[in-house]
């Protein structure tokens, strides 16, 4: 189940100081040594930790992932990111 | 034979630490006055160890290796999540009664698992430097004994387990040596929202049933709580209320004493302060 591999990774962006700066430095470079689908790389890309959790991550997982990685880790923003809407898919845009 | 005696339900908010002035000075000062009553309180009881319950918050163990109960039986250190004012440190340890407790259980049907040297995480820490190092500090002679319970991340250990595993600490110490006294500190709660939209909520009617059974000593009540109900009322962070029912178990008959209670939305949690006497 890929959601477990996201939990996985997001458990090492909140612990491991080397794929923090992995994030940092070689998103892109880090996401493809993950077996992720598209739709969670995205997640990862854009921050999204309201998708995240629709997708099942653990809520713990998601706070302490933008505490460690996001360029605002404040409590109001991280409040403010999971308030975001759910982004709309290609065929929700027609 | 040991003696188990006494325990405490406390919180382990990190938020008196990142957040110390956010609350109304009167809050926040009963908050801190209240962990100063149960280090007075521990002090009087003359314990050799102290076991702390707590749970994990998806930090200490990751994907790989999800246990349902652990014990820490070799070196304490943390916490592993430093914050101003907690910074990380060693921690005095018990642990050949660790050892005991653990291998106890594995003969009598608990499968403790272990940990040989932990850096425990501040839901162990916060009560231990607010709690426990002020006795040590009055010349009293603590080990620490972590144990951490599956309430933060799925598969959770059900209610019942926590109960009964209480009953095996318990069970355990009696069958130690007699120089063993040894308190419970139950580590966790009340209701609170981790990461989820919903935090800085705090459901004071959930906090009040938890504590009503705390201070009644109805464990068995307790235990009834669906994950579903907790879930709904006291959020996710209200599943900490798995450790109380770990250090309750470990008193059967015990009734609480209410220290404070207070619902801080600006720490994010109702904070609850009981003392088990029996």
């Amino acid at each position: 189940m890929s959601r477990n591999v996201l939990e996985r990774l997001l458990h090492r962006l909140c612990v491991d100081r080397r794929e923090k700066q992995r994030f940092k430095e070689d998103l892109e470079g880090l996401l493809e040594r993950h077996r992720l689908t598209e739709e969670e790389k995205a997640m990862l890309r854009a921050l999204d930790v309201g998708a995240m959790q629709r997708h099942g991550v653990n809520p713990m997982l998601t706070i302490g992932f933008w505490f460690e990685n996001a360029p605002d880790p404040t409590p109001r923003a991280y409040m403010k990111a999971l308030a975001a809407p759910a982004a709309r898919g290609p065929e929700e845009d027609r | 034979m040991g003696k188990i005696v006494g325990g405490f339900l406390v919180p382990h908010d990190p938020m008196m630490f990142l957040a110390p002035e956010a609350p109304p000075e009167e809050v926040r000062g009963r908050m801190w006055a209240a962990f100063e009553q149960c280090a007075h309180r521990l002090a009087k009881l003359e314990a050799t160890a102290v076991v702390i319950v707590g749970g994990d918050h998806y930090f200490n163990f990751g994907t790989d290796c999800l246990p349902q109960y652990l014990i820490g039986t070799g070196d304490v250190d943390g916490p592993l999540d430093v914050m101003p004012g907690l910074k990380r440190q060693f921690i005095p340890d018990s642990q050949d009664l660790a050892a005991f407790v653990a291998r106890h259980g594995h003969e009598n049907g608990f499968d403790w698992s272990v940990a040989r040297a932990f850096t425990v995480d501040h839901a162990v820490a916060i009560p231990d430097r607010l709690i426990v190092d002020p006795v040590r500090a009055r010349g009293q002679a603590i080990g620490t004994i972590p144990v951490y319970v599956a309430s933060g991340v799925d598969p959770y250990i059900s209610m019942s387990r926590c109960a009964a595993l209480g009953g095996a600490i318990r069970a355990a110490v009696e069958a130690a040596g007699e120089h063993e006294r040894v308190a419970l500190i139950g580590s966790g709660g009340l209701s609170h929202w981790i990461g989820l939209p919903q935090m800085g909520q705090v459901n004071e009617a959930f906090d009040r049933e938890i504590l009503a059974y705390a201070c009644s000593g109805d464990l068995d009540a307790m235990t009834r709580l669906s994950d579903e109900y907790i879930l709904q009322h006291g959020g996710n962070g209200g599943m900490e209320i798995r450790h109380w029912a770990v250090a309750m178990g470990a008193m059967p008959g015990a009734h609480g004493y209410l220290i404070d209670y207070a619902p801080v939305p600006e720490w994010v949690t109702g904070l609850g302060f009981v003392q088990l006497m029996q």
